[in-house]
């Protein structure tokens, strides 16, 4: 490893953060490099020196009625104010719903008439088979017959 | 016995961190109203989110996450509206807002002047790895990010205060 290399490394190395390989890389140069391991003493002092001056410093504490008032915030919601669950969850599953929801409802809409599917009409929207039903007055009797678009008959029903 | 729904055993479960979480907060925001805003909006998140706690996780941990998360949202919001600010005084003559003058009382000790050279990520990094002394590994599930991005933003953290303590602060680099 060249010094250039091991110096790249020189901050990690000095809080023991480098993976074992590298280390041992980096240590094998310091070893033998009298200006790689000086920088490496001094970035250990520096570290050494910001952790003892930050343990030293005083941080802010909370005041007794800063810490009161918060714990009085650490309260379950009320049933009467408790959101139903679905509420809880996030937008997109809420958008989830909704979708699915409205397509239900467009597929409802569609199925309703009956009229889904495969239309017994020609091709240009006249239907190709008509009937005519045929009631005799006197026996009641009916005949429907079946004629196509060109009026041929095509068969009969009694 | 929190998780199993007695909310009123959270308080004395989170009153041992309540000192280290406020001077997490104060490290990472270097302002102590700031940081007792973000302590406090990291507690409550935490209470409400309990359910979603990884038991087999450090509670600690767990909570500075909480903590971290609040104090980089609201630094980017506060980034935004300072953004906004400038550019409306662009056509404004200048004044000295009040806000900035609390911060730089703020900025008082040795460690928080070092802290100010840092980016927000490597102030975290550094926070968190060199003075919390949380494992890389633990930073990173802290931060949400990977362990290269901790190593670099380590490096990069450490680098800058040996330069800074050389340029600003020799009575630190003499021990006094």
């Amino acid at each position: 490893m060249t010094c250039r290399k091991a110096k790249k490394f020189i901050p990690l190395y000095a809080g023991d953060d480098l993976r074992p390989r590298l280390g041992a890389a980096v240590r094998a140069h310091i070893d033998a490099c009298l200006s790689c391991r000086k920088e490496l003493g001094e970035y250990r002092q520096d570290l050494t020196r910001l952790k003892t001056a930050a343990k030293a410093e005083s941080v802010p504490d909370w005041s007794e009625g800063e810490w009161r008032a918060l714990a009085a915030r650490f309260k379950p919601a009320a049933p009467g104010e408790k959101r139903p669950a679905f509420l809880a969850q996030p937008r997109w599953a809420a958008a989830s719903v909704l979708g699915v929801f409205l397509g239900l409802a467009v597929l409802a809409m569609l199925f309703k008439d009956g009229n889904l599917g495969p239309r017994k009409t020609s091709p240009a929207g006249e239907p190709s088979v008509v009937s005519l039903t045929l009631v005799s007055q006197e026996t009641g009797l009916q005949v429907v017959w079946f004629l196509d678009k060109n009026f041929e008959w095509k068969g009969d029903e009694n | 016995m929190v998780l199993s729904g007695r909310t009123e055993a959270f308080e004395p479960l989170v009153t041992p961190y309540r000192q280290p979480l406020l001077a997490l907060a104060y490290r990472l925001t270097r302002n102590r109203e700031e940081a007792l805003e973000v302590a406090q909006e990291a507690l409550l998140r935490a209470f409400r989110s309990l359910a979603r706690y990884d038991v087999s996780r450090s509670f600690r941990n767990w909570l500075f996450q909480i903590a971290a998360n609040e104090a980089r949202d609201r630094f980017r919001k506060r980034t935004r509206e300072k953004a906004a600010a400038e550019n409306a005084a662009r056509h404004e003559p200048p004044y000295s807002a009040p806000e900035d003058g609390r911060a730089r009382q703020e900025i008082r000790s040795d460690i928080l002047q070092c802290l100010a050279v840092l980016s927000p990520r490597e102030r975290e990094v550094f926070v968190l790895r060199d003075l919390e002394e949380l494992e890389i590994k633990e930073t990173a599930r802290t931060l949400d990010c990977s362990s290269i991005s901790v190593r670099v933003n380590l490096s990069s953290a450490r680098r800058k205060l040996r330069q800074a303590i050389r340029d600003n602060f020799p009575h630190l680099e003499e021990g006094r």
